[in-house]
């Protein structure tokens, strides 16, 4: 995998509306384990991306940070392949995901540990079985083995007392951290998370951005969050990707980014009124 | 102009046979997913079976005795009544209760009780992502999710079909005891033209009607959209949709079985 040039330019760049999309990107050093290769998507008449091109480094913490509607947890869904482009690719670590039978994407998703907006608990299940369903789905381990696992993700994410709590009895907060405990449980190489400030209160949000960084400097991996808080994207992003009507505005490094010139990067960044971003 | 009014006509027309395309597509892989091994659905099947018993018996029960006594009980009985022919009740009760009352009340109750709650759970872990979470885990949500609740269904109305009859008869046999009418010439009508194709057609009937109520219910559910208002329209939708799919099929079945079977036609 190289690594991506710095000029990226995306389609139609003479489109008023795409007029802040200079496609920049700032080189990062290492190869990208996430690739999104003009990759188009409509729902209806709604086109949510509308050639994403796009370059997610390996082994730093990501971030796409964009407006809501932007199409952030649609690139999720396509990185996993629970939807495929119109146009475009989508590449896993040079692996094309819509090109995959069946049965090699469920292999590749093995590769994935997702926290969900919600966490996704499976709502039949009290914390610990739902920490523990994936080993049980996909290894062959012992129920001590499995045990000795689940405890630790929990006590991780400090749930090690609540695990004979159902997912209704949670918090939004606690049922974020046990999304991320069973995120984690395989080991996977890529971690995703799906606006995890979502519902969270300001003091929570940095907890769970510590906690993100923490197991991310302990277990390494690459690691992409999505995101529209900008308070989230300082305290955690390595690598920032600006996402605005289905095509990166601008990307790379966080330092980089906080630092660019263009109009819509600085007001998104610095969270301003006034700017090309509007209430439409 | 011209555009708008062919969008308006054409775009809802399409999205319908989109989604009847979805569920043949839906049906076909749950048919393969059933036959193909691994089979981790046992435990889900028996949970599902034993769910949809336990909603659906005392509701079925109560509507089959009320609507065979009341519509071709009373109503029949009175007719016959006027020609001297109260003894041909339970004659007519095999036409009412075996070929059409049965199965069409138990697919009518099955859909409105198990269907919808169908619907409702996996409408409710689509939108809690539940069902992408699982998929993400490589569970594969139509072996896992739609085998169980297909194959339970098809077994649970057949099963509640044969209920139906016993209770529908019920029924009849108390409209003959409130005209007046000994049970004997209503047993002696009632087994002359009684015949084994009446009884397995019901059966099979019934069986295909639960597979149409498991197929939409969850398509209807796992394909849920806009929260808890998403939801419900995916609820009321699936229950819609069964009835029209269910009702179609059950004119296409019985015109092929009086086709095959003309003996049954005959009124002994």
């Amino acid at each position: 995998m190289a690594t991506r040039q710095q000029h990226r330019p995306s389609g139609h760049q003479g489109e008023a509306e795409f007029q802040w999309h200079t496609g920049v990107h700032h080189p990062t050093g290492v190869p990208d384990a996430i690739e999104f290769i003009k990759v188009y998507k409509a729902f209806g008449a709604n086109h949510v991306l509308q050639g994403l091109d796009l370059g997610l480094p390996e082994g730093r913490i990501s971030m796409i940070l964009g407006p809501s509607g932007t199409g952030k947890s649609v690139c999720i869904k396509h990185m996993v392949g629970l939807m495929y482009p119109d146009e475009g690719d989508v590449l896993i670590e040079g692996q094309s995901v819509p090109s995959l039978p069946d049965d090699e994407l469920f292999e590749m998703r093995k590769k994935f540990g997702v926290l969900f907006q919600d966490g996704a608990l499976f709502g039949s299940l009290n914390l610990y079985d739902n920490v523990a369903f994936p080993l049980r789905q996909h290894t062959e381990k012992g129920e001590d083995e499995i045990q000795e696992i689940v405890m630790r993700r929990l006590h991780e994410v400090g749930l090690g007392d609540a695990i004979a709590k159902m997912p209704n009895e949670l918090s939004g907060g606690m049922r974020k951290r046990a999304g991320f405990a069973r995120a984690l449980v395989l080991d996977p190489k890529i971690v995703l998370f799906d606006e995890p400030d979502s519902g969270l209160d300001p003091v929570r949000t940095a907890l769970l951005c510590e906690l993100i960084k923490e197991v991310h400097a302990e277990n390494g991996g690459t690691y992409v969050v999505i995101t529209h808080d900008i308070m989230s994207a300082r305290r955690v992003a390595e690598h920032i990707a600006v996402l605005w009507r289905g095509r990166i505005v601008e990307s790379g490094p966080t330092a980089e980014l906080l630092e660019s010139e263009n109009a819509f990067v600085r007001q998104f960044l610095s969270g301003e009124s006034h700017g090309p971003l509007g209430m439409d | 102009m011209v555009r708008s009014i062919a969008d308006r006509a054409f775009l809802p027309t399409r999205g319908l046979l989109e989604e009847v395309g979805d569920m043949v597509v839906l049906t076909g892989r749950t048919i393969l997913s059933a036959l193909r091994p691994p089979y981790p659905y046992g435990g889900e099947l028996v949970s599902q079976f034993l769910f949809v018993l336990r909603l659906v018996w005392f509701p079925l029960l109560i509507t089959t005795v009320a609507i065979s006594y009341g519509a071709p009980g009373i109503q029949a009985a009175n007719f016959l009544r006027l020609a001297g022919a109260l003894d041909r009740l339970g004659g007519f009760f095999v036409l009412a209760a075996i070929r059409e009352i049965g199965p069409l009340i138990t697919s009518t109750v099955v859909a409105g009780i198990a269907g919808t709650a169908i619907t409702a759970d996996l409408g409710a872990r689509k939108i809690r992502e539940e069902l992408d979470a699982l998929q993400v885990l490589g569970v594969d949500p139509v072996k896992n999710l739609v085998v169980p609740r297909f194959l339970s269904l098809m077994m649970v109305t057949a099963l509640f079909d044969l209920f139906a009859l016993l209770f529908g008869l019920f029924g009849g046999i108390l409209a003959a005891v409130v005209n007046g009418q000994p049970l004997g010439p209503f047993w002696a009508t009632f087994f002359a033209n009684t015949t084994t194709v009446d009884l397995w057609g019901s059966v099979l009937k019934s069986m295909i009607f639960g597979a149409v109520i498991a197929i939409v219910c969850c398509y209807k559910g796992m394909t849920a959209s806009g929260g808890a208002e998403g939801v419900g329209r995916a609820v009321n939708q699936a229950v819609v949709i069964t009835f029209l799919a269910n009702g179609t099929f059950n004119y296409i079945f019985t015109q092929m079985l009086l086709a095959t079977h003309p003996n049954i036609l005959v009124i002994k």
